[in-house]
């Protein structure tokens, strides 16, 4: 018997594909996300930005649409007024613990002096990676301005703040996946299992949420001691799927009286495809719901742990560590680094947050 | 199809209508490209003191044009279009200020709606709900109010009113609940009363209580009612006029005695015979298109089908004693036992169809679902084959599975919205590898569409492009590819339109009559079990208090309980024309 | 209600005992010797050996387990790693100055809140809801950091409106001097997040059932909004702004530090910095326990003012 053509019919995606297209603002953030997601790929993959750590203009470049000396003199970190600082060594902006003992060594002399006194046996190799990444006191020129202006060791601020959005990017996406896989899971199981499975897990939920979110993170990043991109994203994947779990646990609890899934229990279907071929896939739309928050959570928690220098380590840039060195330079009245960190931090976070809603609005739409 | 007898009914003795609907159009914007005509040009009259049924399935648009009367439509996405008049003495009511207009909302004109417990407020008491309206409207307050108040619930038939007043929606039943609708409604003396299907969520013991009550409440206070309903024995028994609707027109409109007995449209002559009677069985139900193509089947003196056991059937199915309680906590450590099945034993015979009568919290559904060992069974046996499938360790289970099958109440949620028709149909042929392999199994699949009266290209389809009733008829397909000896109907067809519950009605008969299974027919309605069962057992309060065959139990019933039900029964049309006509 | 109270807080112990287990396998375990983290912060040899020795770092851990009890039992978490002040003692002078901050930002960004989500639920659909939500969206997703940098820059140190960082003496002078910046910029970070949320609480009410019958008796959209829906939503505000306390006392941590209040967010941020376990493990514990208690509260109080609510 031959299958007559057919057209094909449209599944859930489908449908709320053709909603979310007449969402106008909906589908403006949808762009702009891609412009970004685009911009990461080719920081990542090194095709711009990837110098950003040369110190290409003079320390503290205004941007161009000032014009150079638009700005007072450098002031040395070491003397900026301690009062936007509280009890930190007000030349780092990382915690250091051997900063004191350093800071006696070299006399007193701010990071990057050339002249310190000290015998370096990695003079040759510093050397080297000076030579290629040029410093303040190397012979090549330096821009007097950039465009979007420079950070006090005339790094450019652009290619920060797009290696910044990488960073957060990858980050946020990162953790987000890993928050997202370990609540559903979890969810899953307490959900549809209930009784002592789900006793188990609202145990890890209620130790979890017992403590607050940020002194959670905080403790861990206290006893970890060690800061990275990877650490970054395992303590907030790991602390974050609190949420997703609780959400997805009710679905599942929800579901799971349905009749649909009792009829596949009629027909003779196991737990597991119960659980994963049946309920899963009337689920998956809140999971990506979730995620898309989560995305936006946990950028701006890294933001706030890099800021306070327990996020990613040194090599990396970070929206959170160009806000650290923001607040000494406004008070020299440069406010380049600030803006472009927050300018570029509020416009990919909206366009996700409004992406986020369109999303909800498509794919379970209610009148409003 | 066009109407018939479209214009309004108003006998030249009498004086102005007191409400002229005329040319009412209303359509909603769902999305930018889409817009849905709910209402298409309708007119009627509603005469004072009397009481006007607005008849029809749903989708028909009667719901929305008692909102549009009160003004009610939701602002946004709602277009009555300008044409459209709604004259209330002399004013029309779509072109008032919005201030005039609430005014007359609660005053004049009140509602009640379908489901009493959502539509009370929970965190008020019924008492500041009620004084709320007293106060708008005609200035009570305090203890002038409350006075009132109480005299109100006393009118509906609220015992203790002086105690109940103060209490909250939650801690009253389903019926308490709506005659505290109906005391809101009536406590300004309106001139209009808009009741929106108030007893389709109620039992049937219930209805009769709140259709009584808004019989005496109008007939006292000389009040009009416009009744919203889809079930036409309800419409025999109260009103005095007739409007049918279906898919926003007016099909047919008069006197309730001329609609019930000489029926011009082909619609509402499908309507009133669709519906199995008590007194009749025919072998098939007729359906909505037996009369709009006018074939024989619609013959009012079709042949009928005996039902009945002789008491020497072979018996496919015995239940023994089944036993279902559930446990809550109470206090620190004890726990208190719901008994929802309480030792309820029976034998189903092979080819024939048990029916199971209860109303709401009788236990019915739970036996069903504990026969499937859907819920875990508190005690008891069910022998199938001489073999206890309570008591079988799973894995055998599984081989037992295919051979009882249910279909559920509700059509919207027992088929998984993300799969395709033809994944719903191959996944248990699949899992039980019923078949030589997959194209064999899409076979199987397209002749069980066909056999139910689905076109092939459902195949590829999502549940969501289909009515409620033939997502029945694909819930019975799927139960179908297993080839089950009993077919458990759970409420199969109490979710469906009129005229589609008859079409399934039909469809599980003649699967019946060809496949020889056995049914188990859960069901509230009596009319309907007593056309498809042979014997029926009634429940209540996780008991079985009769068994019977089925012309039997209705002729004779000899439980109270049994005879109580029989006598909630709506009688229509026929069980008034003894009475005096009104008007 | 009696025996509900007994039921939560015997329930409240598996939970708490998992918060330990937690902390302890945290701080102990991974954190490991106490001698490597605090090498380069406490020059004094003999102080690492008096904190090894109370901590039990050569003994088993069981025995490690048992001293970290006996300390949350008996309330006495011994002494801050960096400061040598009875942990105890910390706490409780830090206390009142988050507070003095945190109460009254809660009260005013949650009245705040209330008022613009219910005129935005009253508009909805209209375009002023529209840029309303908008401008949340937007607001949310500057971090707090810039907003605590910019206000603080701008309206103390250059206008001079508000002291710039600092602490006082007497509450009066706390609250009206020092803390206004602080609740200012706080008020702001918190408005717009919650603002969406009371508006999805209020829409969510306002679509039920028993407002259509309000409208249908002729009450008066203000009526209907300001008396019905707003008793209705007013249970998931009042949940959500209880929960949120526990976690605020140390979330406030980022204000308390950029304005030198001496709070316990900022103890805590001082404690991570220089790996002072003592203090850490301490707060993790008492703020879990409060967060507990505070959930129980919060169910008291649901059952309070939602009369449907059985407690078994």
């Amino acid at each position: 018997m031959s299958i007559a053509s057919h057209a094909e019919s449209p599944g859930l995606w489908v449908l709320a594909w053709r909603r979310f297209r007449h969402d106008r603002v909906g589908l403006v953030s949808y762009y702009i996300v891609l412009l970004f997601v685009a911009l990461v790929a080719a920081s990542w993959t090194g095709l711009i930005a990837s110098d950003w750590e040369k110190e290409v203009g003079v320390s503290h470049a205004p941007p161009t649409f000032l014009g150079p000396g638009a700005v007072a003199s450098h002031i040395e970190p070491a003397a900026a007024p301690q009062s936007l600082h509280s009890d930190e060594s007000a030349e780092s902006n990382v915690i250091d613990p051997l900063a004191e003992v350093l800071a006696e060594i070299r006399g007193g002399k701010p990071i990057g002096a050339a002249d310190t006194g000290i015998v370096d046996p990695l003079a040759d190799v510093l050397a080297e990676i000076r030579g290629q990444s040029g410093s303040a006191s190397a012979t090549e020129t330096q821009a007097a301005t950039l465009l979007l202006g420079g950070d006090k060791w005339g790094r450019d601020v652009l290619k920060k703040v797009i290696k910044g959005t990488e960073t957060s990017m990858f980050v946020g996406l990162a953790a987000a996946a890993l928050a997202a896989l370990l609540g559903t899971v979890f969810g899953a199981m307490a959900g549809y299992y209930g009784r002592w499975i789900d006793d188990l897990f609202n145990w890890f939920y209620s130790v979890f949420t017992s403590i607050p979110y940020l002194l959670l993170i905080l403790s861990i990043a206290a006893v970890l001691n060690q800061k990275g991109t990877i650490t970054v994203i395992l303590i907030l994947g790991l602390t974050g799927w609190t949420g997703i779990f609780r959400l997805v646990r009710a679905e599942y609890m929800k579901h799971k009286v349905r009749e649909y899934v009792q009829a596949a229990d009629a027909i003779g279907a196991s737990h597991m495809r119960r659980i994963f071929v049946h309920i899963l896939p009337n689920v998956s739309h809140v999971v990506l719901v979730q995620l898309s928050l989560h995305v936006v959570l946990f950028i701006k928690s890294e933001v706030v742990l890099s800021f306070l220098g327990f996020g990613v380590g040194v090599d990396t840039v970070s929206w959170g560590s160009m806000l650290n060195e923001a607040q000494t330079e406004l008070l020299i009245g440069n406010w380049w680094q600030l803006a472009a960190a927050t300018a570029a931090m509020a416009v990919m976070v909206t366009a996700f947050g409004l992406l986020t809603d369109a999303l909800r609005d498509a794919l379970d739409p209610k009148l409003k | 199809m066009s109407a018939v007898d479209n214009t309004p009914v108003n006998k030249p003795s009498e004086n102005n209508p007191l409400f002229s609907i005329r040319d009412l159009s209303v359509s909603f914007r769902i999305d930018r490209t889409t817009r849905l005509d709910a209402v298409k040009g309708i007119s009627f009259d509603i005469p004072a003191n009397s009481t006007v049924a607005l008849v029809g399935e749903s989708g028909s648009g009667k719901s929305v044009t008692a909102l549009a009367i009160l003004g009610l439509l939701p602002k946004q996405n709602s277009v009555v279009a300008s044409g459209g008049r709604i004259l209330y003495r002399d004013r029309n009511l779509l072109a008032l200020a919005p201030d005039e207009m609430r005014k007359l909302r609660g005053c004049d004109i009140s509602m009640i709606f379908q489901e009493p417990m959502s539509s009370l407020n929970p965190l008020f008491t019924v008492g500041f709900q009620l004084i709320e309206v007293l106060t708008e409207h005609v200035g009570l307050r305090d203890k002038p109010a409350r006075a009132r108040a109480i005299e109100l619930l006393r009118e509906v038939g609220i015992p203790e009113p002086e105690t109940r007043i103060d209490a909250y929606p939650f801690q009253l039943s389903g019926g308490q609940q709506q005659r505290v609708m109906i005391a809101m409604a009536i406590a300004c003396e309106p001139k209009l009363l808009i009741a929106d299907e108030p007893t389709t969520a109620l039992d049937v013991t219930i209805q009769k209580q709140i259709l009584d009550l808004i019989a005496e409440v109008q007939k006292r206070r000389q009040m009009s009612v416009l009744f919203i309903t889809h079930d036409l024995a309800v419409v025999g028994e109260i009103a005095d006029h007739v409007i049918v609707m279906r898919d926003g027109e007016i099909r047919e409109q008069g006197s309730v005695g001329r609609i019930f007995e000489s029926p011009q449209d082909s619609y509402t002559q499908a309507l009133l015979l669709c519906r199995p009677r008590l007194g009749r069985r025919p072998k098939r139900l007729p359906v909505i298109d037996d009369f709009l193509n006018r074939t024989p089947a619609a013959a009012p003196d079709a042949p009928e089908r005996s039902r009945g056991l002789r008491g020497d059937e072979e018996i496919v199915l015995e239940v023994r004693h089944l036993g279902k309680s559930f446990y809550s906590r109470k206090g620190l450590f004890g726990r208190q036992e719901f008994k929802a099945v309480h030792d309820v034993s029976f034998k189903l015979p092979k080819g024939k169809t048990l029916g199971l009568v209860g109303e709401s919290g009788s236990g019915k559904t739970t036996v069903g679902l504990a026969l499937m060992r859907l819920h875990e069974a508190s005690s008891g046996q069910v022998l199938f084959d001489g073999k206890d499938l309570l008591s079988m360790p799973p894995r055998e289970a599984m081989r037992y599975k295919r051979r009882i099958q249910i279909i559920f109440q509700n059509p919207y949620s027992s088929l998984n919205p993300r799969f395709t028709i033809g994944q719903i149909l191959m996944e248990p042929m699949q899992i039980h590898r019923i078949g030589a392999g997959e194209q064999e199994r899409r076979n199987m699949a397209y002749e069980l569409l066909e056999k139910v009266g689905l076109p092939g290209t459902s195949f590829f389809k999502y549940p969501h492009e289909f009515s409620g009733g033939q997502r029945q008829r694909i819930a019975i397909a799927r139960c179908l590819t297993m080839k089950p000896d009993v077919l458990i109907c759970d409420e199969s067809v109490s979710a469906l339109d009129v005229s589609v519950q008859a079409q399934v009605l039909n469809l599980l008969q003649d699967l019946q009559d060809e496949y020889g299974m056995s049914y188990i027919f859960i069901s509230h309605d009596l009319a309907v079990v007593k056309y498809m069962a042979d014997e029926v057992m009634v429940m209540n309060e996780g008991e079985i208090v009769e068994t019977a065959n089925s012309d039997d139990i209705y002729l004779n019933p000899q439980h109270p309980y049994t005879k109580k039900l029989l006598s909630s029964i709506p009688k229509g049309w026929q069980g008034r024309t003894e009475r005096p006509l009104l008007n | 209600m009696f025996a509900y109270i007994a039921r939560r807080l015997w329930q409240m112990i598996p939970t708490l005992l998992g918060v330990v287990l937690l902390v302890f396998f945290l701080f102990t375990w991974v954190g490991g010797d106490p001698a490597y983290l605090l090498a380069g912060k406490i020059s004094n040899p003999e102080q690492i050996e008096n904190i090894r020795r109370q901590l039990g770092v050569d003994q088993p851990i069981y025995v490690q387990l048992w001293i970290f009890i006996t300390q949350i039992a008996t309330g006495d978490f011994g002494v801050s790693w960096s400061t040598n002040e009875q942990v105890s003692d910390i706490f409780a002078t830090r206390l009142g100055p988050s507070l003095t901050v945190l109460v009254p930002l809660l009260l005013v960004s949650t009245l705040l809140a209330i008022a613009a989500a219910m005129l935005v639920a009253y508009l909805r659909g209209s375009l002023t809801d529209r840029m309303v939500m908008i401008g949340c969206t937007v607001g949310q997703s500057i971090s707090i950091l810039v907003y605590i940098i910019v206000f603080q820059y701008l309206l103390a140190y250059r206008l001079g409106w508000f002291p710039v960082q600092g602490w006082g003496k007497g509450f009066t002078e706390n609250l009206f001097t020092y803390s206004l910046l602080p609740i200012i910029v706080g008020v702001l970070v918190s408005l717009a997040p919650d603002t969406r949320l009371y508006r999805t609480f209020f829409l969510d009410e306002i679509n039920q059932d028993y407002v259509r019958t309000a409208r249908a008796k002729g009450m008066s959209e203000t009526r209907v909004i300001w008396v019905h829906v707003m008793r209705n939503a007013s249970i998931p505000i009042i949940t959500n702004v209880m929960i949120q306390l526990p976690g605020l006392l140390v979330g406030a941590f980022l204000i308390e530090r950029f304005f030198s209040i001496p709070g316990i967010g900022r103890e805590v941020l001082l404690a991570v910095e220089r790996s002072d376990f003592p203090v850490i493990k301490a707060v993790t514990i008492y703020v879990a326990i409060a967060t507990m208690i505070t959930n129980l509260l919060a169910d008291l109080l649901y059952k309070a003012v939602d009369p449907r609510v059985q407690l078994k």
